[in-house]
């Protein structure tokens, strides 16, 4: 027996998974450097049995919990963001449809006339409503403003 | 854990219950965190690693369909969080230099701290996949079958590697960091 084959088995005998058999165990006995590696060998088995068993850092549940808190919210917003988009598109598709209907139809000359009609009607309304704009764009900001915080607001409970 | 309970507990967790998925976290949290703390020498990355991991036990466990233990699984969810951490270039951190075991004993023998010390040193250089079966097998409850199935490798090549990464520390033990 070469001792590279017994250094071979060395790993094993240590570890217990091996029993060295006869032409082995002689040769352990035998030749001091096989035995001094496998001495070494049942001591790193020992070290590394003994390794300690570092714990979790305290609150680590609680911050997994609000990572997965925010990956959630996260994942709805872009869900969100894609429900509009999809929305966007199907209306943009709808009126893209109709305005092709009307074009092949013949119904365009008709369209007409009812754009004139409206058109006028909503020049008179623009009029109409001209020195009351101010008051309307400040309801529309006051509005925006408290959308906006209960957006920050609902965001950040959501953290 | 019994499997029966195992079995629950995941079903309560995909039910949406939060306070099951805490359960699982608060249950698995160390074997987790010291796998990869002994794998990752900077301990912030082994944390932020270890929720990683639970964030993708989170989005498997619809999946999850009971074949296999519930930690070997985990372990597997490990084991490909590890793979793309070392595929990363390495980072530069003021932790990297700190031993990755805990304060000892003061009782121990200083020949014992000083073999641990030269031990850490020594895992630290081995390749990363040996580094992640070593810590994998000296953990309570991992066995060559548990890692076999995790890795989804024979259990002989498991053993064989395991026995090739020993054969390399204690080479280094002997020589470099004698």
């Amino acid at each position: 027996m070469f001792c590279d084959e017994a250094l071979d088995a060395i790993e094993a005998v240590a570890a217990g998974d091996v029993t060295p058999d006869g032409r082995i165990a002689e040769h352990l006995r035998s030749c001091p450097n096989c035995a001094a590696a496998l001495e070494g060998a049942r001591a790193l088995e020992r070290a590394l049995r003994e390794r300690d068993m570092a714990p979790a850092p305290p609150q680590f549940t609680s911050r997994t919990l609000a990572r997965l808190r925010r990956a959630k919210y996260r994942s709805d917003q872009f869900l969100d963001v894609g429900f509009n988009v999809a929305v966007i598109a199907l209306v943009v598709a709808l009126f893209t449809g109709i305005w092709m209907l009307v074009n092949r139809s013949g119904l365009n000359a008709v369209s007409n006339d009812v754009v004139d009609l409206f058109g006028s009607g909503l020049v008179a309304f623009v009029r109409r409503v001209a020195p009351s704009l101010p008051l309307y764009a400040g309801a529309a900001a006051l509005l925006a403003s408290a959308l906006g915080i209960w957006w920050w607001a609902e965001r950040d409970a959501a953290l | 854990m019994e499997a029966v309970n195992e079995r629950e507990l995941v079903e309560r967790c995909r039910s949406g219950d939060e306070r099951a998925f805490q359960e699982l976290v608060d249950r698995y949290k160390d074997l987790v965190y010291a796998l990869i703390a002994r794998t990752v020498q900077d301990r912030s990355r082994a944390e932020d690693l270890s929720q990683e991991v639970f964030l993708r036990v989170h989005r498997g466990l619809p999946y999850f369909r009971g074949e296999a233990r519930l930690s070997t699984w985990i372990y597997r969810i490990v084991a490909n969080v590890c793979v793309q951490e070392f595929g990363k270039p390495a980072t530069v951190s003021f932790d990297a230099e700190k031993p990755t075991h805990q304060q000892a004993a003061p009782d121990r023998q200083f020949g014992d701290l000083e073999l641990r010390d030269r031990l850490e040193k020594a895992i630290a250089r081995l390749p990363p996949h040996y580094r992640l079966l070593v810590a994998a097998h000296y953990l309570e409850g991992m066995r060559y079958e548990d890692l076999a199935d995790a890795l989804q490798q024979p259990l002989g090549t498991i053993k064989t590697q395991l026995y090739r990464a020993k054969q390399q520390l204690r080479r280094m033990l002997e020589t470099e960091f004698k």
